[in-house]
């Protein structure tokens, strides 16, 4: 099994559904200008909308793959855009799902986080705790009033994806729906994390014992980790001979 | 610009860093980051804000992270600016962070000066900066307090709170740099107590403040500064401030 081939079946599936039910939509980028960068402080007395508070749902999720599939550009909605809510907390979900040629993993891994995560918009405020998959936003009273869309956070988290080397496609979507909807996706969220630090442990650790890792069951699914593990020993010994 | 509120214990350092933090809230200054590093944690009181969560717990989640193991420098950094934004209180444009009391023992040096960074990549964001240290030379002397702009030193009346000031001075030099460093003298009871002190001392006095009955009955009934009045008192520190070139 690929790196995240079961997450990304369920995510996708999850979408599908949404989409069947009338739920989900894309955001067209058609005509609008890429907003504005910079590094942005909103505070509570400035916000005119906060997505994923930590008191309510909140998701952040990164997956990619080398097999077709992603529909590069799309950005898909589940739920209201800033303009289309009276609520001034709601909760937040972003997936990012990227397909291209990884030949080394865990430096993919740090560009596609690092491209989306130091992704700065003008008067929209994003923080994020990996460990916990959870991002919390602000959007300014300024910036909700000049029309900010996360069509312009998908767009520019696009942008970014693909100006990398190893990206071929990236595709976004926001749920914004409901608790609900956004917890229906942390169990394909976990299960990616635990893909991830898998993943980062097999480059960081020089010795460890597989039987007795707590990510063995983890490898024992996905096959593209044991080969990774292989090629990574091989090049040790390799390195070790010479 | 960010100013540490620094000198002996007991010589009113919460209360002139609360009130110095309502003068720049109240002249419409931006946005104003308070932090109270004293892990005895008056600050709070003064400001009635009450911190969900001290930089302290955030040092411990922090320390739990690394403990997990797989988190690079990256994921550090940017978990902080998360755990950062859900210490901070907020009040209108203001911004209060409190170090809380540290309850566990070891070196947590590494963690520190992430703390210290995250802090000050924080407060670049803020349009002015206020901390309120610890009393004495140890956040000095550990350079805690290196990104500081200017030392708002204070003293009481008395020798020894004069000469910690200086000390504190002399130390900021040596360990952190050129900034800029004055002298507020906090409740004095008229001139002719002040003028000895300007005499007497290296630093530049930027201007004494008056026992103040407004100030007192805010202190014994524990209401916020950020409500105080015009009153002596907020008159003095306030003009300390302009003196220093510190309101923007």
């Amino acid at each position: 099994m690929a790196l995240f081939e079961e997450q990304l079946n369920e995510i996708m599936q999850q979408a599908d559904a949404w989409r069947a039910d009338g739920l989900a939509r894309e955001l067209s980028f058609e005509g609008r200008e890429p907003w504005p960068e910079g590094p942005s402080l909103v505070l509570e007395e400035d916000t005119a909308l906060e997505l994923g508070n930590p008191a309510v749902a909140s998701l952040s999720v990164l997956l990619w793959s080398e097999e077709d599939g992603v529909e590069d550009g799309r950005i898909t909605l589940v739920g209201p855009d800033v303009a289309e809510t009276t609520e001034t907390s709601i909760p937040f979900a972003q997936v990012v799902v990227v397909s291209g040629r990884f030949e080394n993993e865990y430096e993919s891994y740090r560009d596609i986080r690092d491209a989306v995560y130091d992704t700065r918009l003008e008067g929209f405020s994003t923080r994020t705790m990996p460990s916990k998959q959870s991002l919390w936003c602000r959007v300014s009273s300024d910036a909700a009033g000049r029309g900010f869309s996360l069509a312009d956070l998908g767009a520019s988290l696009i942008e970014a994806l693909k100006e990398l080397d190893e990206v071929e496609a990236a595709e976004v979507m926001f749920i914004t729906s409901s608790a609900e909807h956004v917890k229906s996706l942390t169990p394909a969220a976990r299960g990616a994390q635990r893909v991830v630090d898998a993943l980062m442990m097999m480059y960081q650790e020089d010795n460890y014992d597989c039987e007795t890792c707590e990510y063995q069951d983890v490898c024992d699914t996905v096959m593209d980790l044991k080969k990774i593990r292989q090629r990574l020993d091989e090049m040790k010994r390799g390195s070790g001979a010479r | 610009m960010i100013i540490a509120v620094c000198g002996k214990g007991g010589v009113g350092k919460t209360t002139i860093s609360a009130v110095a933090a309502q003068a720049l809230h109240d002249r419409g200054n931006g946005k104003v980051l308070v932090v109270d590093a004293d892990p005895a944690g008056g600050l709070s009181t003064a400001l009635g804000l009450t911190p969900k969560k001290t930089l302290n717990d955030v040092r411990k989640e922090i320390i739990e992270e690394i403990k997990v193991g797989g988190r690079d420098e990256k994921d550090l950094s940017i978990s902080l600016d998360y755990l950062l934004a859900e210490a901070l209180t907020e009040h209108d444009n203001l911004g209060f962070l409190a170090i809380g009391r540290p309850e566990d023992v070891g070196c947590y040096c590494r963690v520190n000066v992430i703390l210290r960074d995250a802090i000050e990549g924080l407060a670049e964001r803020f349009d002015s900066t206020i901390i309120d240290a610890e009393a004495g030379i140890e956040q000095i002397n550990r350079k805690v307090m290196s990104p500081v702009d200017y030392i708002l030193l204070v003293a009481d009346t008395s020798a020894k709170a004069l000469n910690v000031a200086e000390t504190i001075r002399d130390v900021a030099h040596q360990m952190i740099g050129g900034e800029g460093a004055g002298l507020v003298i906090n409740r004095a009871r008229e001139q002719a107590e002040v003028e000895p002190i300007k005499n007497e001392t290296r630093l530049e006095v930027l201007g004494w403040v008056p026992e103040d009955d407004t100030v007192r009955r805010f202190d014994g009934r524990g209401e916020s500064f950020l409500q105080l009045p015009e009153c002596p008192a907020r008159g003095a520190i306030t003009g300390a401030l302009k003196k220093a070139g510190l309101e923007i």
